[in-house]
């Protein structure tokens, strides 16, 4: 199996902690992967960019047009990298939105990607847990079963990574994930 | 036995290698994208419950005498700093290898193709070329592992310095390294031709007939870029590689393979190295005649377009890819906010740079490097050349227009790590000289640009240790300078009115400089302190929509939404410390009264 994966956002959001979670669990369930990240200058508030590649690569880097799955931590960042995505691939964006714009939507259709609008900011906030937008990403993605990407492996990850005295919530986010993408599919 | 493996970026791989190759000391002066390798030490010494001596030097010839020194008397010691680190460290480098070693030196340093975190690019290799020094370019973390861990035992053994280069890509790249027991790490060096259905690469180029019409020698991470890409293409068949790892002297069995082969490409980063070695062939393509692009990192889309174009060339038939315009052309009618990089929100440098350009609007800021620089969105950074450059660019302005006769405002700015870095001869310097100018040090209590490495006013060693700690004020006033105010940045009313001061007191006929030490810690490290009632105030009915604070403060956590043609606060960024309202027009005429009680409520409970 071959996979590439971007996950996309703005720094301080829990993008890198998500890549990283991923990048594992493929590792755990015994494939190869190798990742790279893209946050330049800034600590916090800059774009983010994270490439993961599981399988037989040699480079962190994915081309134009390559990439099987874009996680979209903000909206804004999902637009400027859709070029990363392959006609047929898949993406998860995060946004308070019912609909993309009408030129996305037409775009998408075209390159046949399949997407799904997800208010993970709002499912976070509810649990009183902003920062953990990104766990209900995930939970959302996990509920596509996607290679090694099943509900149980990402959480097994995400009780390893995430720091003890956040994960309850964490894991009640993903949950809410999960339910939000059983919901549309 | 089964062997564990880590998930690490490739610093710490690098550090792995080293502590199982048994490394005894370890140097560095922190700087993206090197500054993850001494924490690595720290890390596996740790693990592995081994005696390594690990210090941050004050700067890349502290570090590198210090390795070079320890090697002499016979230990295994390393250091660490990025390329134009290197340069910092010229003066011994020259001299590595006329003296004698007694154990292992081994130098890592990282270069920055694009650049993405500095001045410019530079490559490790030409310097490594230019004084003989071995030289290894590792492909990826697990090889920068391996690599560190050959190249620190050949350096014993043969009583060599030797350099290892990593790039940005190669250093941050993640990937599961196997942590072996030390001294059992089993490295073979993989360089040559790697053919798909072999496993292992061969020097000899008479072992494999060779039918492929193009050779591609490919160093470091362009090497697995073109790995992937020729896989991507389909055209394995038609391609060979040669993977280059040592970069000089050129292996015989590279020259036998450029021979052979119909077509060179060569790939490699940031500059002409290898291609150089190579000589200038009408068969070799690469950065000479146009077919590599002379500058800026070597990406993915790069090697693929460029095969493309060659397979083209060589009558093989249509691989090139073609991109998808219609992306581009949907994309860009979208209002997409742009997002240049920023300091953080509650950053305390951004205070300082609000009351510097505030005070003096006209005046001449010389900068300096680290996240600093980024000043240069709120008008308040000119000039940033290197490190130090702060300090001894704001005493050449003054000469300048001294020497006419002119005092202007001249509000330099510096950071704390930088200070005791390349600044103490430049601001000795100037007290001496009594130069005129305003020098800000800027005393987060950390190095955060590249990843919070202590400073020596910390007082803390890379183990953690609490140490002796160094007082900046101590040493200006050291130099005999007198005006020396220590300032909350946050507090920017006293901010200006000591700018202010200060630069009267600069009129004064025996004046020296005059420094300003806005001491608050980096807002990474006070996290969570500031929670308050900034929610109490209405930003977004306040606002009257005039972007002065968008333009003066420059805060990545207050976008202003077109939509409402008002400021709205992003809660996830936002850390309430407030200081933005300082940069409200509004408030100034008394409009934003609530803003006003809330400063004042502050002021009063801190």
């Amino acid at each position: 199996m071959k996979l590439e994966i971007v996950c996309v956002g703005v720094g301080g959001r829990g993008v890198l902690l998500a890549s990283t979670i991923l990048m594992e669990t493929a590792i755990e369930a015994g494939y190869k992967a190798i990742a790279s990240d893209e946050y330049g200058m800034s600590q916090r508030g800059g774009s983010v960019v994270s490439l993961i590649k599981i399988g037989d690569f040699a480079s962190p880097l994915i081309g134009r047009e390559n990439g099987d799955i874009i996680l979209a931590f903000e909206e804004s960042e999902f637009y400027k990298t859709l070029f990363y995505l392959k006609n047929g691939g898949t993406a998860i964006i995060n946004t308070e939105k019912k609909s993309m714009p009408e030129s996305v939507q037409r775009l998408l259709k075209k390159r046949n990607i399949r997407y799904f609008l997800i208010d993970a900011d709002g499912i976070a906030a509810e649990k009183k847990m902003i920062q953990s937008a990104n766990m209900a990403i995930l939970g959302f993605f996990s509920a596509l079963s996607c290679g090694p990407y099943t509900p149980d492996n990402i959480e097994k990850m995400i009780t390893k990574k995430v720091p003890a005295k956040f994960l309850d919530k964490n894991r009640q986010v993903f949950q809410e994930g999960i339910e939000a993408g059983n919901r549309k599919l | 036995m089964s062997i564990k493996q880590q998930v690490m970026i490739g610093n710490f791989a690098i550090a792995r290698g080293l502590v199982e190759a048994g490394i005894e000391l370890a140097a560095a002066y922190p700087g993206t994208p090197s500054s993850e390798i001494l924490p690595g030490i720290v890390e596996f010494k740790r693990m592995e419950k081994k005696n390594i001596h690990t210090e941050w030097s004050t700067n890349e010839k502290c570090a590198l005498e210090v390795a070079f020194g320890a090697a002499s008397m016979g230990k295994k010691s390393a250091c660490f700093m990025k390329q134009v680190g290197l340069n910092v460290a010229f003066a011994p480098l020259l001299k590595v290898l006329e003296k004698p070693i007694d154990g292992g030196l081994v130098i890592v340093s990282c270069d920055d193709p694009g650049p993405q975190s500095s001045q410019t690019e530079q490559d490790t290799r030409l310097l490594a070329s230019l004084f003989n020094i071995p030289v290894f370019d590792p492909a990826s973390p697990q090889e920068a592992a391996d690599i560190a861990f050959y190249a620190l035992n050949y350096s014993f053994e043969h009583k060599k310095p030797v350099i290892i280069r990593s790039t940005h890509r190669v250093s941050h790249a993640r990937e599961a390294i196997p942590l072996y027991p030390p001294g059992t790490r089993k490295v073979t060096l993989n360089e040559g031709i790697s053919l798909h259905d072999v496993e292992d690469f061969k020097l000899s180029t008479i072992r494999y007939p060779l039918s492929a019409k193009l050779g591609v020698v490919a160093s470091g991470m362009s090497y697995s870029l073109v790995y992937d890409v020729i896989q991507d293409l389909d055209v394995e068949q038609y391609v060979t590689i040669f993977k280059v790892l040592r970069v000089f002297p050129v292996e015989k069995s590279l020259i036998d393979f450029v021979e052979k082969m119909e077509k060179i490409l060569v790939l490699e980063e940031p500059d002409q190295v290898v291609e150089a070695l190579l000589g200038q062939g009408d068969k070799i393509l690469g950065r000479a005649n146009g077919y590599v692009p002379g500058e800026g990192e070597i990406t993915y889309d790069i090697v693929r377009g460029i095969v493309g174009r060659i397979m083209t060339e060589l009558g093989i038939g249509n691989k090139e890819f073609s991109p998808d315009q219609s992306i581009e052309e949907v994309i860009k009618e979208l209002k997409i906010q742009p997002r240049p990089p920023k300091l953080c929100a509650g950053c305390p440098h951004r205070a300082s740079f609000f009351a510097m350009k505030y005070a003096f609007p006209e005046a001449i800021f010389p900068g300096d490097i680290g996240c600093y620089t980024l000043g240069t969105a709120q008008g308040a950074v000119d000039t940033f050349l290197d490190m130090g450059s702060g300090v001894t660019f704001a005493e050449g302005f003054y000469d300048a227009f001294n020497q006419d006769g002119k005092l202007i405002p001249i509000l330099a700015s510096i950071g704390d790590s930088t200070f005791l870095h390349a600044c103490l001869p430049p601001l000795y310097d100037a007290a001496e000289k009594e130069k005129k100018f305003v020098l800000v040090i800027m005393d987060n209590g950390t190095t955060a640009m590249t990843g919070m490495q202590p400073t020596p006013q910390t007082g803390v060693t890379v183990d953690g240790i609490s140490t002796h700690s160094v007082k900046i004020e101590e040493i200006v006033k050291g130099f005999g300078i007198s005006f020396v105010k220590i300032i909350d940045p946050y507090d920017v009313p006293l901010m200006i009115g000591t700018i202010k001061e200060a630069f009267e007191y600069l009129k004064q006929e025996k004046s020296k400089p005059a420094v300003i030490i806005a001491r608050r810690a980096c807002i990474l490290l006070s996290k969570g302190g500031l929670k308050d009632a900034l929610d109490s105030i209405d930003i977004e009915k306040d606002c009257t929509g005039c972007k002065s604070c968008v333009k003066s403060f420059d805060c990545p956590a207050l976008p202003f939404n077109e939509e409402t043609k008002k400021v709205k606060i992003d809660d996830g960024l936002c850390v309430k410390c407030g200081v933005c309202l300082y940069a409200c027009p509004a408030q100034e005429k008394g409009k934003a009264l609530k803003a006003g009680d809330w400063l004042l409520h502050r002021q009063l409970n801190t």
